[in-house]
């Protein structure tokens, strides 16, 4: 947990410049510049290139969290796809635990696959019905070269981790409520020892009481183990309580991108503060009386000109039709790419 | 059984729109004794919004599917539901084509399952106005167009000749509200509503569903996980757990002084968005028991932080508190000799 910039240190690499030049080993995870672009297919022969995820520079640091957050179509989830090597890079670099992560095969991506581990949004899917509990986590077990005499006590041990008995040891899935489910996921996770777990909107699907539960978990294993995780998700009450820091993502962009802390009490952006605003809660303002964004995030396949959220911001000037700002360091300490929140004194990130 | 008082009752004027007495639903497939709605009353009045909260299992979907006439079998429904006073599904309402998606209207959490995938959104809604209200081609294409304007689609005349697939998620909810409000219901039935959007598109249709049915006097019942949305939108709660009705009240009320440790608990696990944040979160260990598990006594006693013996042999009454219109089945509610002390912080799954 000592990973937490200060606002004075650069939280990220900005985007187009040179790497921080870090000594490798400082961050758990190094994204530099990565862009995933899908070429997809409209009707009869037009070829359309969607960014999906363009030019998106971060770190995450060991034993910290950071939080990605957006809406459908943001990026959010390219992003953890790419790190786990589902989707490959159009460009840009991925640095875990200091060595490149781009490009990998064969044997040493297999390495890669076990600094780096994900939870899936549903245990539903994730989990393989024909396979008991044991099995489950003895494949991650496996994995790290675990003989199989080992597995049961190492799984049992594993569970404990999770605050799940060692009686769940041989059932399956289907015999498991959608929060066991989840702990048994993060309990496979964990059987590979990586040194990152990204999880992918990973208590969306859970019921509020059990959600709770879950990321109070989550927060004992990172402070028991000092692991880092790359939480991905749409929900930012929740990327509140447990991220160190956030980014915001909007159109395949970091919109804003500083500690918790300083995104959520004074959010630069006009699409954070939006998001924000829409958040609902017990004891805001009624749903009629609230501030509410106008318009849907456009096509990803046909970007707006400039600013990619102009059409929908109460703010936007000529300048944001024809300009894209760049991401900049916000008189907040965040960052942020508007061309209308005050720049900090004397920076340019 | 006629004269049976209705519980959850608010203040009406001129009776309510909707009276549900004593619905149960009972699956003979599922564990325990399969009841999955146990005994819901609740009224609602012209052009009142009510939410119905619970988590998964709680009964609050097919509380508005037996509503509908909608519970799939092998489900059995008891219990009686009267619209204006008439009971449904008795006599002149024994046919619910004769009332369903005129008088009761239902919108769900993915418009996708309720349009047909392989017709042009205009002869979807088109059919409604022709079959409930006789209205000719013409007049019904000149009406469908009026209301997808009033819903806020941009571009009614090419909507109407698109297929479902090819709107967004935000814009499949807003045809799907213009066929629920086209036939001017007395109540409609929002299930989930917005739980598929992204949170700047909910805060549009959740707004636009307060508009179109505020402006039709429509009473609203909205079905939702989220005690978030619903305090936003509604102005009675109703909490479901595991298949009962656990409290009920003026919204404000409710979430000021929730009087059941369950809704305490269900409004204290969600981290604030604003303001003090805790370190850890208040949670309750265990989950929700699945629906239609018999559970002796309160079936939220193996997960309360309170539960004393009465709790595991006793069902508590759904009974009046201190305030108006404010009930709580819980055997320590507005007692005063029963100490509530702060929610542990769990990472618990078992008790």
């Amino acid at each position: 947990m000592s990973q937490v910039p200060t606002p004075q240190q650069a939280p990220t690499t900005p985007p187009g410049g040179a790497p921080a030049g870090a000594p490798a080993g400082v961050h758990a995870v190094e994204v530099t510049d990565l862009a995933v672009h899908f070429r997809v297919r409209r009707g009869l022969g037009s070829v359309h290139t969607v960014r999906a995820v363009d030019g998106v520079s971060f770190t995450v640091g060991r034993g910290e969290t950071l939080g990605i957050a957006g809406e459908s179509g943001s990026g959010k989830s390219t992003i953890a796809r790419a790190l786990v090597q589902i989707h490959r890079p159009t460009a840009g670099s991925m640095r875990v635990g200091g060595r490149e992560a781009v490009g990998l095969r064969g044997s040493a991506l297999r390495a890669y696959r076990r600094r780096m581990q994900m939870v899936y949004q549903d245990p539903y899917d994730s989990l393989d019905p024909r396979m008991n509990v044991l099995r489950t986590i003895g494949e991650g077990l496996s994995v790290r070269g675990v003989a199989r005499a080992e597995h049961r006590r190492q799984a049992a041990e594993l569970l404990e981790r999770v605050r799940l008995p060692e009686t769940l040891l041989t059932r399956y899935p289907g015999q498991l409520s959608g929060g066991q489910r989840q702990r048994v996921s993060i309990a496979r996770a964990l059987a590979v020892q990586p040194e990152v777990i990204v999880c992918d909107e990973a208590v969306a699907a859970l019921d509020v009481s059990i959600r709770a539960q879950i990321l109070n978990l989550l927060k004992d294993i990172q402070q028991d183990s000092g692991i880092s995780y790359l939480f991905i998700s749409h929900d930012l009450s929740t990327l509140r309580f447990l991220a160190d820091r956030v980014a915001i993502m909007y159109l395949g962009r970091i919109v804003e991108h500083g500690t918790a802390t300083t995104v959520f009490a004074e959010p630069q952006h006009p699409y954070t503060q939006a998001l924000i605003a829409a958040v609902p809660e017990v004891r805001t303002a009624r749903v009629g009386s609230r501030p509410m964004l106008a318009g849907e995030p456009p096509d990803p396949a046909s970007p707006p000109s400039g600013c990619a959220f102009h059409p929908r911001c109460p703010r936007a000037t000529d300048v944001c039709r024809t300009t894209a700002p760049a991401l900049r360091r916000k008189a907040s300490g965040s960052l942020a790419a508007c061309h209308h929140a005050a720049d900090a004194p004397g920076g340019t990130a | 059984m006629p004269d049976a008082p209705l519980q959850s009752t608010g203040p009406l004027e001129g009776g309510p729109v909707i009276a549900v007495d004593r619905l149960s639903v009972t699956f003979p497939t599922t564990g325990g004794d399969g009841r999955v709605v146990r005994d819901v009353s609740l009224a609602i009045g012209r052009g009142e919004r009510v939410g119905l909260v619970g988590e998964s299992g709680s009964g609050k979907s097919l509380t508005a599917r037996a509503i509908m006439r909608l519970v799939p079998r092998p489900g059995e429904v008891s219990g009686r539901v009267l619209l204006d006073g008439v009971e449904l599904g008795v006599g002149a309402t024994r046919d619910p084509t004769k009332w369903r998606g005129r008088s009761v209207a239902m919108i769900t959490q993915d418009p996708l399952s309720s349009l047909n995938p392989l017709v042009r959104i205009g002869p979807q809604m088109t059919e409604m106005l022709r079959f409930h209200r006789g209205a000719g081609r013409a007049a019904a294409r000149a009406r469908a167009t009026e209301l997808l304007t009033a819903v806020g689609i941009p571009d009614p005349a090419r909507t109407l000749n698109q297929f479902p697939a090819v709107l967004s998620g935000g814009m499949r909810q807003r045809v799907a509200l213009a066929i629920a409000i086209s036939c001017d219901p007395r109540l409609l039935i929002a299930d989930e509503p917005t739980t598929a959007l992204d949170v700047t598109i909910q805060a549009q249709v959740l707004s636009l569903l307060e508009r179109t049915t505020a402006e039709h006097g429509t009473a609203v019942l909205l079905i939702s996980h989220d005690l978030g949305v619903v305090s936003g939108f509604c102005e009675r709660v109703i909490v479901m757990y595991a298949g009962r009705i656990v409290e009920a009240g003026p919204t404000e009320q409710l979430v000021s002084a929730p009087a059941h440790p369950y809704t305490r608990a269900l409004l204290a696990s969600v981290p604030p968005i604003q303001g003090e944040l805790p370190e850890r979160l208040p949670s309750i260990p265990g989950s929700p028991p699945l629906g239609g598990a018999r559970i002796p006594g309160c079936a939220f006693a193996p997960r309360c932080p309170i539960a004393r013996d009465v709790c595991r042999e006793v069902e508590p009454e759904l009974r009046a508190q201190a305030r108006d219109g404010h009930e709580a089945a819980c055997h320590a509610a507005g007692d005063p000799t029963w100490e509530i002390p702060e929610l542990a912080s769990t990472a618990e799954a078992l008790p």
